[in-house]
C-alpha cells in the first residue's frame, strides 16, 4: 500500500518536471537550448514510462519506455542538432510576442485545463494529474508552433505536442500494444526527418531560415 | 488462401516502387510503373470480389477487408493506374522543358507508388492505430511528392511545408481520439483494450457515450484536417495547385476520400453510442462550413488549379453533409459521390496540367481558346467542367440529387435550402471561369500552340482522359447493377442497423 502512494507522488513529480520544461520552452532564446529543453522532456516522458513499467512489473511497458528514451531522447535530438548546423542558423529563436508575455499566457493555458478538466470524465488508473499535465503540454506545444519564427522551432513545437500526446495516451491506457507504438514511433521519426529536410531546403530556396518569408500562397 | 492476397496486393506497388527508383531511362519507368499498376489492378480485382462475398482477415484481425474497404480499394487502384498512365507524358514534356532530369523522374515514380500503398494500407487496417499510422504515412509522401518529386520550387516547398505541419498537428488529435476510444474499450473488456475495428462495431452499443463524443471530437478534427474539411482546409489549395498534375488528380481524387474514411469508419462505431444527432450535427456542420467557404472562394479564383482544389473542399463537403443526414439513402449517395468525384476531378486536373503545360501559366485570364487551340482537351474540359458543377445529365448530379431527396425525406429543409444555394454559387463560379479559358478570346485564339500529339505516351494519356470522361457521361445515364449493389452493400457497412 504505502509503495503504491509513493509510486503515485513519484508520477506526479515527474509529470509536473515535463510541464515545467515544456513552459520553460517559452522563455529559451537560442534553438540550441529549446533542443535541449526537448530532451529532457522526452527523458523525463521515458523516465516515467520506466517507473510505472517497474511498479506494475509490465514487460511491454519497459519496451515501450526504452523506445521511447531511444528515439524522443536520443536520436530525434541529435538530429535536431545537425540539422540546426547545417541550416547554419542564428541562434536566436525570434519569437513573435515576448518572452514575458508567453510565459504568462503559457501559465494561462494550464490553469485554462485545470480549470475545465477539475471534473473530468476519466478515471484514470493511478494519477489524474498527469492528463491534465498532457494535455496542458500539447496546448503549450500547440502555441510555441504558431509564435515562433524559425522553421526548426515549429518542429520542436510538434514534438513537444507528440510528448504531451503519449503522456495523454499512457495516463488514459498505459500505452498501446507495443507493435502499434513502434509503428507510431516510427511514422514520428519519419516526420521529424522530412520537416528536417524541407527546413534545409527552404533554407536554401528562401535564404532564410524564417518562416516569413512563406507568405506566397494564399487565397 | 485468399487472405494472403492482401499481402500481394500490398507487395506489388512496393516492388514497383523500387524498379522504378533504379530505372536506367524515363521510357523504362514510366512502362515498369504502367505495369506495376495494371498488375495492381487485376490481382487486387480478386481480392476487391472476395471482399464483397465476405469479409476477409489476417494477422489475427489486424488487417481485414470488407465491402467498404473493397470499395475503396478499387477506386485507389484504378485511379493509381489511370494517374500513373498518365504521369508518363506529363512527365516528357517537364524532361523536354528541362525542368527535371533522370533523378527526379526516379524519386517521382518510386514515390508515387509508395503512395498508391500507404493508401492501400489505410483501406485494409482493421486495427484503428494501424490506420492512424497509414493516414500518417499518406502524408508524409504525399509531402515529397509535392515539394520535391519532380523539382525544387519555392512556391511547391512552401505548400509541402504548410501541409506537413497542418496535417501533422490534426493528425496528432486524431491519435488522441484514438487513445480515448481505446480507453473506453477497457470500460467493456475489462484489463484488455481492444483496437479492432470488427470487434468495436460490435461492442459499440455498449461504449460510454461521453468518452465517445470526446474521441469523435478529436478524430474529426484530425482526420477532418486531411479530408480537406473547413475551417481546416488551409494546406488543401496550396498543396493541389503546386502538386504535379498527376498527384493533384490523386491528392483530390483519392487521398481526401481515405483520410473521411477513416472518420465513416468511427461514425460506424460512435454513432451507435452517442446517439445520431450528436455526429450527424458534427458532421453537417462542417460539410456546411466546406460548402459556404469554398464557394467564396470559388467565386474569386484567379488561378485554375486552385480553383479546383476548392472544388475538391466543396465536394468533400457534400460527403460530409451526406454521412451526417444518415440513413441509407444518404450514405448511398454519400458513397456515390466518393466515385463520381473520384472520377470527374482526376478528369479536370490531367486535362489542367496539359492546358498549364502548353500556355505555361495557371492564371485563369492568361488562359483563352482552348477549344480552339486544343479541339479534343477542350471537349472532355468542357465535360468535365459541367459534371464538376452537378449538371445533369452527368454523374455527380445523380449523386447530388440523391443526397439532396434523402435531406428533404429527412425534413431537414435549411439544410436543403442551404445546400441548393451553395450548389448554385458553386456552378455559377465554376462555369464562368471556364468558359472564359475554354471560348474566350474570340478570333485571337493562340496560333502558335503546337497541339500534334507526337508519341505514345502522349496518346496514352489522353486515352486515359477520355475513358474518365466516357466514365463520367455513362455513369451519370446508367448506373450498372454491379455497382448499384456493391454501394448499398458498402451503405450497409457503416449504417446503423
Amino acid at each position: 500500500m504505502k509503495n503504491w502512494i509513493n509510486l503515485v507522488s513519484l508520477i506526479d513529480f515527474i509529470a509536473v518536471g515535463i510541464l515545467l520544461s515544456t513552459i520553460a520552452m517559452n522563455a529559451l532564446r537560442r534553438v540550441e537550448s529549446c533542443v535541449k529543453a526537448y530532451r529532457i522532456n522526452s527523458l523525463l516522458l521515458s523516465l516515467l514510462i520506466l517507473a510505472t513499467a517497474f511498479s506494475v512489473g509490465d514487460a511491454h511497458l519497459y519496451i515501450a519506455g526504452i523506445l521511447t528514451l531511444l528515439s524522443k531522447a536520443i536520436i530525434i535530438p541529435i538530429f535536431l542538432v545537425r540539422t540546426i548546423r547545417q541550416m547554419k542558423v542564428t541562434h536566436e529563436v525570434q519569437p513573435h510576442i515576448s518572452n514575458g508575455l508567453s510565459l504568462l499566457i503559457s501559465g494561462i493555458m494550464v490553469s485554462i485545463v485545470y480549470a475545465s478538466l477539475s471534473e473530468g470524465i476519466f478515471v484514470t488508473g493511478f494519477s489524474k494529474n498527469v492528463l491534465q499535465i498532457s494535455v496542458a503540454v500539447i496546448m503549450i506545444g500547440l502555441f510555441i508552433m504558431i509564435t515562433r519564427k524559425k522553421a526548426i522551432t515549429q518542429v520542436i513545437g510538434l514534438l513537444v505536442m507528440e510528448n504531451g500526446l503519449f503522456l495523454a495516451g499512457f495516463a488514459l491506457t498505459f500505452g498501446m500494444p507495443t507493435i502499434i507504438e513502434l509503428g507510431i514511433l516510427f511514422d514520428m521519426l519519419m516526420v521529424v526527418l522530412i520537416l528536417g529536410i524541407f527546413a534545409i531546403q527552404i533554407k536554401k530556396v528562401f535564404a532564410s531560415s524564417n518562416l516569413d518569408k512563406l507568405t506566397t500562397l494564399k487565397g | 488462401m485468399n487472405n494472403f492476397m492482401i499481402i500481394y496486393v500490398l507487395a506489388i506497388p512496393v516492388l514497383t516502387a523500387f524498379i522504378c527508383y533504379f530505372a536506367p531511362r524515363h521510357s523504362v519507368a514510366a512502362s515498369v510503373s504502367a505495369a506495376g499498376s495494371l498488375l495492381l489492378v487485376i490481382v487486387s480485382s480478386m481480392l476487391v470480389v472476395s471482399s464483397f462475398s465476405g469479409s476477409v482477415m489476417l494477422f489475427s484481425g489486424m488487417l481485414f477487408m470488407d465491402s467498404l474497404s473493397g470499395y475503396m480499394m478499387s477506386i485507389i487502384v484504378l485511379l493509381g493506374l489511370a494517374s500513373s498512365l498518365y504521369s508518363a507524358g506529363y512527365l516528357k514534356h517537364e524532361l523536354h522543358a528541362g525542368l527535371t532530369n533522370i533523378k527526379g523522374i526516379r524519386r517521382y515514380y518510386a514515390l508515387l507508388h509508395v503512395f498508391i500503398f500507404t493508401m492501400l494500407l489505410v483501406t485494409v487496417s482493421n486495427n484503428l492505430a494501424l490506420m492512424w499510422i497509414a493516414i500518417e504515412a499518406t502524408t508524409l509522401i504525399s509531402a515529397l511528392l509535392i515539394g520535391l518529386g519532380v523539382y525544387k520550387r519555392e512556391l511547391a516547398i512552401e505548400a509541402a511545408w504548410k501541409y506537413i505541419i497542418l496535417c501533422s498537428v490534426g493528425i496528432t488529435f486524431a491519435l488522441l481520439g484514438i487513445f480515448i476510444t481505446y480507453y473506453a474499450s477497457f470500460g467493456i473488456n475489462i484489463g484488455n483494450g481492444i483496437l479492432n475495428w470488427t470487434e468495436l462495431k460490435q461492442f459499440a452499443p455498449r461504449l460510454n457515450p461521453a468518452t465517445m463524443k470526446l474521441a469523435f471530437i478529436f478524430i474529426i478534427i484530425g482526420y477532418g484536417t486531411k479530408a480537406g474539411l473547413a475551417p481546416l482546409h488551409n494546406w488543401l489549395p496550396d498543396a493541389h495547385s503546386q502538386a504535379p498534375s498527376p498527384i493533384s488528380a490523386l491528392l483530390s481524387g483519392i487521398l481526401l476520400n481515405t483520410a473521411f474514411y477513416g472518420i465513416l469508419r468511427f461514425l460506424a462505431i460512435v454513432e451507435p453510442s452517442t446517439g445520431h444527432q450528436f455526429t450527424g450535427g458534427m458532421l453537417i456542420f462542417f460539410g456546411m462550413a466546406s460548402m459556404i467557404i469554398s464557394s467564396v472562394f470559388i467565386l474569386v479564383q484567379k488561378n485554375y488549379k486552385r480553383l479546383l482544389a476548392y472544388s475538391s473542399i466543396e465536394h468533400m463537403g457534400i460527403i460530409s453533409i451526406a454521412a451526417g443526414i444518415g440513413g441509407p439513402a444518404a450514405l448511398y449517395g454519400a458513397l456515390l459521390h466518393v466515385l463520381n468525384h473520384a472520377v470527374a476531378k482526376p478528369l479536370m486536373f490531367f486535362a489542367s496540367g496539359r492546358i498549364q503545360s502548353r500556355y505555361g501559366t495557371a492564371r485563369i485570364e492568361s488562359v483563352c481558346g482552348v477549344l480552339k487551340a486544343m479541339p479534343m482537351l477542350g471537349y472532355i474540359t468542357f465535360i468535365g467542367v459541367f459534371a464538376l458543377a452537378g449538371s445533369p445529365p452527368f454523374n455527380i448530379f445523380l449523386s447530388k440529387f440523391s443526397i439532396l431527396k434523402a435531406a428533404a425525406d429527412t425534413g431537414l429543409w435549411t439544410l436543403t435550402a442551404m445546400f441548393l444555394v451553395f450548389s448554385a454559387v458553386v456552378f455559377y463560379g465554376m462555369v464562368m471561369s471556364f468558359s472564359r479559358m475554354l471560348f474566350g478570346c474570340g478570333d485571337e485564339a493562340p496560333e502558335d500552340i503546337d497541339t500534334a500529339e507526337t508519341d505514345f505516351w502522349d496518346r496514352l494519356g489522353t486515352g486515359v482522359m477520355i475513358c474518365l470522361a466516357v466514365i463520367v457521361v455513362v455513369t451519370g445515364l446508367w448506373l450498372p447493377d454491379f455497382l448499384n449493389n456493391a454501394i448499398k452493400a458498402c451503405a450497409a457497412v457503416i449504417g446503423v442497423m
